[in-house]
């Protein structure tokens, strides 16, 4: 069978050689526009991570990038100020959308999973190992280990905070009872509590608290139960250790016989101890924070209390950087993305600009942190340095799977039910387990 | 409208429609994700796909001048249509790839692309083997690139996900307007495929007319060329009655006239001898000049009757190149053994010799049908023997026709004698006494 009519032919093929022609004509002119300077582009969002009050959020970047400018005097890093954290992940989504994705960029949170299984995050793994100077062993691991997704290295830490335990000191030397020591148990917090609350004006009503805020959250982790496999692909809600971490709350729950504690109580002094996120610490006290709280007591950190079978560990909060997959400057993406997170001087930094924890060991271990605790603790408040380093290299890394805060949601408001009620723990705890196990395999 | 020119304009149909189905398909995409970001539904999105998009414009771009080129390579193929398979199977590769590549950037949310590259395997196939070779491929082709069974595994975005920000209705009508794309496109292909295998299919028919046809006159020249060996025969046939009539004639005109003369002399002479001695001797005289006149008469007749090839060549080569002849003509295997040397004999003796081999072995030929003859000359004592026999189909009741006949004339010219039978094949044994030693 043979076509005869090339003219026939012929029409098609000169019109889609022309259609062509005009298209990467205009393709080659539309990009050409674009490249004139080595332009590295870095998103970040404005405020502080930790949602707490900040001043200058660009402090320690803007630092970084001129130190970086310094060292690579033809490339320029360019970032979009003021996109607000509630609107980052949103404006993050639309560049990724248009093709226009920071080549370094802060990753939002709960969604480094989502980030990641989308091929949008440039696996680590190759410029980590081709890079002689570079450590993973200088991190803090809970918080290097939170950058990983299923074995891969997608992210670098940036900055961490850990939960500590706050201490009101002058309730306890009102009392009469010394700090307790690192070595604390629950035991010995369940007593230091019962000790403490009682009636002081004697008018039938508890108006001195031991604890507030210790949820099931910190006691399961304290008590080193781990919660899901670290791909997010089971869960071990029914493990004794969780069962023990509930239980416990329940009977600290007992302590203050129905009465519910509230931050207000906290904050006039009336509660001896308090969990509380290291970035909250840093901005508790100093001036002008302060100010609105009203607080007069003085205080002091200290580890978590160690569960039955745990080592009073607490989860690190972290803020992850990562390298757009499609960056045109791999290497210099690399250098930057380690001016942030790998050079100690931007580490140091954070200490003094930044309400968290810097994520290296180096950093972490500088005299900064001493001078700066110093500062935001005014008067006789002491801030014990080396229970700070210890709670970080204790720290266990965050779940960061997609379904986490799906699963977290649903088994908060189990667990709160199972704290408040009266019902036999061991059978809705695997109960619990069945549901969220369903829900992580959609 | 010719079947080719339908062929044509279905064909340049599917490129248009396969055009404005690229077109729309990836601008449909391309212009949701800008829609998408306008209306601040980015991470909405991606948290419905499982993998990041391509650039909004690369989308459109790559899809199109995908398509472009896969068409530029279809038709490059179609005006080389000629050439060798190599060349078409490399174009062929090309148009897969841009196929595949404009498939890909549209996610996999349009698939006709893979029956235009499927139509231009089937132009360029023929036989069956290829076809069930291009079946597989077909299948192939059309499973990898459809979304249900491949685009899972290569984690591609259905269309569904980037119109999600429309509403219900809107989203609706967009996957129909696809829909109807893909069912038209669909439709034209099998329409085209049809008219394609329909062509093929006649030409195969046409062809099988040809062949008969061709057989039917092979068959007749068949026949044409029996009948003309009959006529060759008969031919030959004729003109030896023709010469026989002419030795007839020759006979009456010379040899009677003679003989009548001598006669009528004689009888004179009978009357005159008496009468006058003189004037019978000299009848006698002119009976003897009409005598040898009739000799010369006679002697020039037969010289006249002496095969051509007789008078060109010795008996040896002339029986050869005869017996050559007729194995040739009639496909006959001719075995001649001579054991007689010199094979030289009188004029009349060799003519003989000749005409009873030629005349034994066309018999051989045209009555026995024989496929191989063989033929023995010997000598004993003044006595030559010639055998012709034949393996051919013999004859159980002989009648003595002409040939025998003449021949045994012939032979009792020279007073030698004729034998034959004719149970297994047929033998002829002719007999001669040969005059040796008086010419050679």
């Amino acid at each position: 069978m043979k076509i005869t009519g090339k003219q026939a032919v012929f029409v098609p093929m000169m019109a889609a050689a022309i259609l062509l022609l005009v298209i990467t004509g205009t393709a080659l002119v539309w990009s050409g526009e674009k490249n004139s300077k080595t332009v590295l582009r870095f998103g970040m969002s404005a405020g502080s991570y930790w949602e707490v009050p900040t001043g200058n959020c660009y402090e320690v970047i803007d630092a970084a990038i001129q130190r970086f400018e310094a060292k690579h005097p033809d490339v320029k890093v360019e970032y979009v100020s003021g996109i607000l954290k509630t609107d980052y992940s949103e404006w993050l989504a639309e560049q990724i959308v248009l093709g226009e994705e920071p080549d370094v960029f802060m990753i939002p949170e709960g969604e480094f999973d989502m980030i990641a299984s989308l091929h949008v995050l440039k696996n680590l793994d190759l410029l980590i190992e081709r890079d002689s100077g570079f450590e993973s062993a200088a991190y803090y691991k809970g918080a290097y280990l939170y950058g990983n997704i299923r074995g891969v290295q997608y992210a670098l830490p940036y900055e961490s905070v850990p939960t500590l335990m706050f201490v009101n000191k002058t309730l306890l030397d009102k009392e009469g009872i010394p700090m307790p020591k690192e070595s604390w148990t629950w035991d010995d917090f369940l007593a230091l509590c019962q000790q403490v609350t009682r009636d002081t004006d004697g008018d039938g009503i508890i108006d001195q608290f031991g604890c507030f805020d210790f949820d099931w959250k910190e006691a399961v982790c304290s008590n080193g139960a781990v919660l899901f496999e670290e791909n997010g692909t089971v869960s071990y809600f029914g493990d004794s250790k969780v069962e023990t971490a509930v239980k416990f709350v329940k009977e600290l729950n007992a302590v203050n016989q129905g009465y519910i504690v509230t931050a207000k109580e906290f904050d006039r002094g009336k509660v001896a101890f308090r969990p509380f996120a290291f970035s909250e610490y840093r901005t508790y006290k100093p001036y002008p924070w302060r100010i609105k709280k009203y607080s007069d007591f003085e205080w002091d950190c200290i580890n978590l209390p160690s569960g039955p079978d745990g080592s009073g560990q607490s989860q690190l909060n972290t803020l992850l950087m990562g390298i757009s997959s499609r960056t045109k400057q791999e290497s210099l993406a690399w250098e930057f993305l380690k001016e942030l997170c790998y050079e100690e001087e931007t580490q140091v930094h954070i200490l003094e600009a930044s309400q968290g924890m810097p994520v290296l060991r180096k950093a972490a271990e500088s005299s900064v942190l001493q001078s700066v605790l110093g500062d935001d603790v005014p008067g006789s408040g002491q801030m014990n340095v080396q229970v700070i380093q210890q709670v970080m290299e204790d720290a266990v890394d965050m779940p960061n799977f997609q379904l986490y805060a799906a699963a977290m949601e649903l088994a908060d408001g189990e667990i709160s039910h199972m704290v408040n009620g009266d019902m036999a723990l061991d059978n809705r705890l695997l109960k619990l387990q069945r549901e969220i196990n369903s829900l992580l395999k959609q | 409208m010719s079947r080719e020119s339908v062929i044509t304009k279905l064909q340049q149909a599917v490129y248009i429609l396969n055009l404005a189905a690229v077109c729309l398909v990836a601008g449909i995409m391309t212009y949701s994700m800008l829609r998408i970001v306008d209306v601040m539904k980015a991470e909405q999105f991606l948290r419905l796909i499982e993998k990041r998009p391509w650039r909004p414009e690369s989308i459109l771009i790559t899809a199109v001048a995908c398509y472009l080129c896969l068409v530029f390579f279809s038709c490059v193929g179609q005006l080389w249509n000629q050439n060798s398979r190599y060349a078409r199977n490399l174009i062929l590769l090309i148009e897969v790839l841009f196929c595949v590549g404009s498939t890909v950037a549209m996610n996999m949310n349009y698939n006709g692309l893979v029956l235009l590259v499927v139509a231009d395997m089937v132009r360029g196939q023929k036989g069956s083997r290829q076809k069930i070779v291009l079946g597989i491929a077909i299948i192939g082709l059309y499973t990898i690139l459809d979304y249900n069974l491949a685009g899972n595994y290569l984690e591609m975005i259905p269309i569904d996900s980037f119109i999600f920000y429309f509403s219900t209705g809107v989203q609706a009508v967009i996957r129909g307007i696809i829909s109807i794309f893909r069912s038209v496109n669909l439709v034209l292909f099998i329409l085209y495929l049809t008219m394609l295998i329909q062509g093929e299919h006649r030409e195969r028919e046409r062809i099988q007319t040809l062949y008969e046809q061709l057989g039917e006159v092979n068959h007749k020249l068949q026949e044409a060329n029996q009948k003309l060996k009959e006529f060759a025969v008969e031919a030959e046939k004729n003109a030896e009655t023709r010469e026989r009539n002419r030795l007839a004639r020759e006979i009456h005109d010379t040899l009677g006239h003679a003989l009548t003369g001598i006669v009528a002399g004689i009888d004179a002479s009978l009357l005159m001898i008496d009468v006058s001695t003189d004037a019978t001797k000299k009848q006698l005289q002119k009976i003897g000049d009409v005598a040898r006149q009739g000799m010369t008469d006679v002697r020039r007749s037969v010289s006249k009757l002496r095969p051509d090839a007789l008078e060109k060549f010795d008996l040896e080569n002339a029986l050869t190149r005869m017996l050559e002849d007729i194995g040739a003509t009639s496909g006959t295997q001719i075995v001649f053994q001579n054991q007689v040397d010199p094979f030289r004999f009188r004029e009349d003796e060799e003519e003989v010799i000749y005409r009873v081999i030629q005349e034994a072995t066309t018999n051989s030929v045209r009555h026995g049908h024989a496929s191989k003859i063989w033929i023995t000359v010997t000598k004993e004592n003044q006595w030559l023997t010639i055998a012709v026999k034949d393996n051919g189909c013999g004859c159980k009741d002989i009648k003595e026709g002409f040939g025998l006949k003449h021949m045994e004339e012939r032979l009792k010219l020279l007073n030698g004698s004729l034998e034959y039978e004719g149970r297994e094949g047929f033998l002829i044994l002719a007999r001669i006494p040969i005059r040796w030693g008086e010419e050679f």
